[in-house]
């Protein structure tokens, strides 16, 4: 089963998780919880069991970001999710060495939270305008303050 | 550079972002060298419209009519999978009959969805005759919404726990008769596009996708069937009342442009096999759940559906602190992912290529952009 073999690929590297997920209640077969300059290491063992990135994101947490890395397969279900604590003003590294299609969600992040990616290729604004000066889902943003 | 003698061989090119074959504004940033491009660089967001901020802004039921601006082409699978989301943190169960119609509402949809992507992708080849084939089509489909939706494109019809409105005779009466016709209009398909010897030469062969890139990049849809991975989140991850229904996964073996034209184009019989299923075996029953929550406020918590939509993997990942509003709504959309590897397949191609090849990935652009 998938879900053995990720769990054994996970086991050398240490995390804090490694969990059976709540799939009817949350959609996640494995709960994986990482510091954030893990994720190469986990992103290359998510890689080797064939698992591609569904999705890569942020949590603004107001003392600290989450940032929340999805994964899953295309021949057998499980999903994985990972969650990575990153305080605030603290730069992740980078997985699109890895996963080139993490190049665009990296950029996401970055637009919208500021989040830095270290040793990301190409780091800049996504979807808004480039001379923007916010980053819109920040929990402290204000709309209206973007406008004046 | 000319004055000193020395030919200046790259030049850049402005793809768009008001171009026709760019379907929406999508800019992509050319560097040429002669007929070839060397380096392609999509730029996107100029339809960004702040859906996961406004998320943060207002509660559950207020942030269901954005979903269909998001994908406007194939709005009733967001409207399912921002829906599952919900009921999955509420702990709603959807009553059958509610998923049947969810089901066959969602595939008319996606029906439509591919028509419109074949009639504008055949335009976009030069081809001006199929758009007028699959805009008759798709009218009759989309008079069929009209009547038990109440419109035409953003569509806003799923409720959490199930849907407002039951299905009448007369719908029913003109989804056979969609159903048939259609299944004699794939003839004039085939005839009219799929043999046709210039849309061969123009895709066959054309815009290679191989199973790795496919990993790499997070390919899903017909991006990933196209190349031979059966990969389709309605068999792969069974959702709503799918697992009752007898249906195919069209694969291709290549992974060209022509491989998933056809993935599409057999998708949409399987969708009416789906339906003509689904219409058949329709169970009796209500509509809607009940115990559903007038004010929705989930329990602290995070979820993540996914679903298939025409274009591929929509999850929807929201993250509830126990209030009234979601604290973060992230919306996993395909194109986003599927457009990523445009600067990887564009290389060494010409320019009339590249339009085959954006076509074939049937970006949305909203969708992108969000």
């Amino acid at each position: 089963m998938l879900k053995d073999k990720l769990k054994k690929a996970l086991a050398p590297l240490d995390l804090a998780q490694v969990a059976d997920g709540d799939y009817a209640k949350t959609g996640y077969h494995l709960e994986v919880a990482a510091r954030p300059e893990q994720m190469p290491a986990v992103a290359q063992a998510m890689l080797s069991q064939g698992c591609f990135l569904e999705s890569l994101t942020a949590v603004d947490l107001r003392e600290s970001f989450t940032l929340v890395y999805h994964f899953a397969n295309f021949h057998e279900l499980c999903r994985t999710v990972v969650h990575a604590s990153l305080a605030k003003g603290a730069e992740a590294p980078t997985i699109s060495q890895i996963y080139p299609g993490a190049d665009w969600y990296e950029r996401e992040v970055y637009d919208l939270f500021g989040i830095r990616f270290a040793g990301h290729p190409n780091l800049k604004r996504i979807l808004l305008p480039e001379d923007a000066d916010f980053h819109p889902l920040l929990k402290d943003f204000a709309a209206e303050a973007a406008n004046d | 550079m000319i004055e000193l003698g020395i030919e200046e061989k790259t030049y850049t090119l402005n793809l768009g972002p008001q171009h026709p074959s760019t379907h929406g504004v999508l800019r992509v940033l050319l560097e040429m060298e002669g007929e070839y491009i060397t380096k392609a660089e999509p730029v996107i967001g100029y339809g960004h419209r702040g859906h996961e901020h406004m998320a943060e802004n207002r509660n559950y039921h207020q942030f269901l009519p954005n979903m269909a601006r998001v994908d406007y082409l194939h709005a009733l699978a967001y409207n399912q999978g921002y829906c599952m989301a919900v009921e999955k943190l509420l702990g709603i169960t959807v009553p059958e009959r509610a998923e049947y119609l969810r089901v066959i509402l969602s595939e008319f949809n996606r029906i439509s969805s591919h028509l419109v992507w074949i009639g504008a992708y055949l335009l976009d080849l030069g081809a001006f005759t199929p758009i007028l084939y699959c805009f008759d089509d798709r009218e009759n489909l989309l008079d069929l919404l009209d009547r038990i939706t109440g419109s035409r494109l953003t569509y806003c019809f799923y409720r959490f726990g199930g849907v407002p409105l039951d299905l009448d005779d007369e719908f029913i009466a003109g989804a056979r008769a969609f159903i048939k016709r259609l299944r004699t209009r794939f003839k004039d398909y085939n005839n009219l596009v799929t043999k046709n010897v210039i849309f061969i030469n123009r895709t066959k062969g054309v815009g290679l996708i191989s199973q790795e890139q496919c990993l790499k990049y997070g390919l899903t849809g017909p991006m990933v069937r196209g190349s031979g991975i059966p990969y389709d989140i309605r068999k792969s991850e069974p959702y709503s009342a799918y697992p009752a229904f007898d249906f195919e996964i069209p694969i291709g073996d290549k992974g060209d442009i022509m491989d998933r034209y056809l993935v599409r184009l057999r998708e949409m019989e399987q969708s009416l096999r789906i339906i003509e299923q689904a219409l058949d075996k329709l169970p009796n029953g209500p509509i809607m759940a009940e115990k559903v929550p007038k004010r929705v406020k989930p329990a602290e918590g995070e979820v993540y559906q996914a679903v298939e939509t025409a274009r591929g993997e929509f999850g929807c990942y929201i993250v509830s602190q126990g209030d009234v509003k979601p604290y973060r709504i992230k919306l996993r959309v395909p194109s986003f992912g599927n457009l990523s590897i445009l600067p990887e397949l564009a290389v060494d191609t010409l320019v009339a290529d590249l339009v085959a090849i954006l076509g074939s990935v049937d970006v949305v652009i909203p969708e992108i952009d969000r």
